[in-house]
């Protein structure tokens, strides 16, 4: 940091900013998804066959091979915790009061990533967790209709 | 064709965590300037062709190639600006020159990082907007869960991750451009603030301004221009699955891409024995390690223990981010991959001063663009 970043004399710049507001097409393969997700409370991926590889969420092609793909599964509300990490800052880059805990979800060969519902020393990676959905009458299609992930009660 | 390319000039402005006095296009000149007066070429009549690395959102400026020209001496000339690192635009220019289009072409790339006041919004808006931008969170988690699963994955502990943090500011002692330099105990850097744990925030680079501008040169010109032309033997780049949800966490199977495809052209068969220093990626702490891995210097979770050993200090076997690296220099932005190519450029020149690396002959640069992308470039150079 130079000292006439601090002076009352440092020099003059412009502020200036842009609101930016897009639609994001959910595509093929993005509106079956969540329309399974908010009206049947399902997770859907979309299986190769050529490849043996399972997109969770579902898409219409294979990234690996290219190929259309036509064959959707259903793979359950249970998943594997692949990774997580618990995060202190928010998306502001300002302290959070709260830390958040994150992970990846894994679904067949890909996965959900979403806040977890969990204290964070009980949680282990390769633990099996739990999507946890909103009430159907509140869901409304997004990512946002699954509230979090918990541990797979015993 | 031309089958030799060369570094026969670098110029650079900065580096520094603020430059409240100087525009970005200034900070860009001088940089320029000094660049064309060190590769003894007159812009304006000898540089054929210029390529720039930038991102409109992180410029504040749509269509932000239209700002590039002037400070360059580019304008009324071949010019065109990437979206990538300075080492995506150190292969574009080697490419123009290689392909025999051009004889000497000039690459430029900066950082105004201090005049970006929302920086956090615009790399969480590089986030996938329909699957992972809806839960509004710092872009840094994907850093903490990378870092999570690859010390799963190797082994490797907070404690070796730690260890580069210490290593490299401590470097950055030596080094007139690094603004993060300190002597820190490895209890300093744990006993930091956490930020997206394990990663905490002495483990993260902070950002710095500065450009970097070089002059490049086919084997016939860098003859006439260069006493120490620096040689880009090879240079590759490859990006993964952007997706969270599909990419890899444990290992950077792009970088490793990117490193064959440059040791290929460089002839590069066991690059531990046969690399003198490297600056690669260190954004992140774990980076450096899980980088030295993809690159092939040692096996997967090795790299803590060489760490450990000081294998990868200033005297040790390889020095690895002798400069001081992203967390000893800066991050620089786009220009994160030339700040490092410079520092390969003034060690390969011998002009490294209290940091020069003894017989630095051959030197390993590699860069990422940062969370949340999956992006690898690497170069190899010598003298």
């Amino acid at each position: 940091m130079t000292l006439l970043e601090h002076t009352k004399n440092a020099p003059q710049a412009w502020s200036g900013n842009l609101p930016v507001t897009s639609r994001y097409t959910y595509g093929l393969a993005g509106e079956r998804f969540f329309r399974a997700m908010k009206d049947e409370g399902k997770i859907m991926g979309s299986y190769c066959p050529k490849c043996d590889h399972t997109y969770v969420p579902a898409t219409v092609f294979c990234e690996r091979c290219l190929g259309e793909l036509s064959e959707w599964v259903d793979v359950g509300l249970v998943g594997e915790l692949h990774t997580f990490t618990v995060l202190f800052v928010d998306c502001d880059g300002n302290p959070l009061e709260e830390p958040e805990l994150v992970g990846l979800i894994t679904f067949g060969d890909g996965g959900i990533i979403h806040r977890l519902e969990a204290d964070p020393d009980e949680l282990e990676i390769g633990m099996p967790m739990e999507a946890v959905l909103k009430p159907k009458a509140k869901r409304k299609g997004s990512i946002l209709d699954i509230e979090g992930f918990r541990a797979v009660s015993k | 064709m031309n089958e030799r390319v060369a570094i026969v000039g670098v110029g650079w402005s900065g580096f520094r965590p603020r430059t409240p006095e100087v525009s970005y296009k200034e900070l860009i000149y001088e940089a320029a300037v000094r660049a064309y007066a060190n590769a003894g070429v007159d812009p304006r009549a000898d540089v054929e062709s210029f390529v720039t690395v930038a991102e409109d959102f992180i410029e504040g400026t749509s269509i932000f190639d239209e700002y590039t020209p002037d400070q360059l001496g580019a304008a009324l000339k071949p010019v065109h600006t990437i979206t990538g690192d300075g080492l995506h635009g150190l292969a574009t220019a080697y490419m123009l020159i290689r392909s025999g289009y051009c004889d000497v072409v000039a690459v430029e790339g900066h950082s105004k990082a201090s005049n970006i006041l929302t920086h956090p919004n615009i790399v969480a808006y590089a986030q996938d907007p329909v699957l992972n931008r809806p839960l509004r969170l710092n872009t840094h988690f994907v850093a903490g869960m990378e870092m999570h699963r690859y010390l799963f994955e190797t082994d490797t502990t907070q404690e070796q991750c730690a260890l580069v943090a210490v290593k490299n500011r401590r470097n950055a002692l030596k080094n007139p451009l690094a603004s993060y330099a300190a002597d820190l105990t490895l209890e300093d850097v744990l006993n930091g603030a956490p930020l997206a744990w394990p990663l905490g925030v002495r483990e993260t680079a902070e950002h710095s301004d500065g450009a970097v501008v070089m002059v490049l040169a086919s084997e016939k010109k860098a003859e006439l221009l260069a006493e120490k032309p620096v040689w880009i033997r090879g240079i590759g780049w490859c990006n993964g699955s952007p997706s969270l949800e599909s990419r890899e966490w444990g290992s950077v199977p792009y970088l490793q891409q990117a490193a064959q495809m440059a040791y290929q052209q460089a002839g590069i068969r066991n690059p531990w024995n046969e690399i003198d220093f490297a600056e690669i990626d260190d954004t992140y702490a774990y980076k450096e390690l899980q980088a030295m891995e993809s690159l092939g210097l040692c096996d997967a979770g090795q790299a803590g223990a060489l760490v450990e050993e000081g294998a990868t200090e200033m005297d040790g076997e390889l020095p690895v981010n002798s400069s001081g690296g992203s967390l000893g220099v800066g991050y620089m932005l786009e220009a994160t991959g030339l700040m490092r190519a410079l520092e390969a450029v003034l060690q390969l020149r011998g002009e490294a001063g209290q940091h020069q690396i003894e017989d630095a002959g051959i030197g390993l640069v590699q860069s990422w663009r940062g969370v949340p992308t999956t992006s690898g470039a690497v170069a190899v150079l010598s003298n």
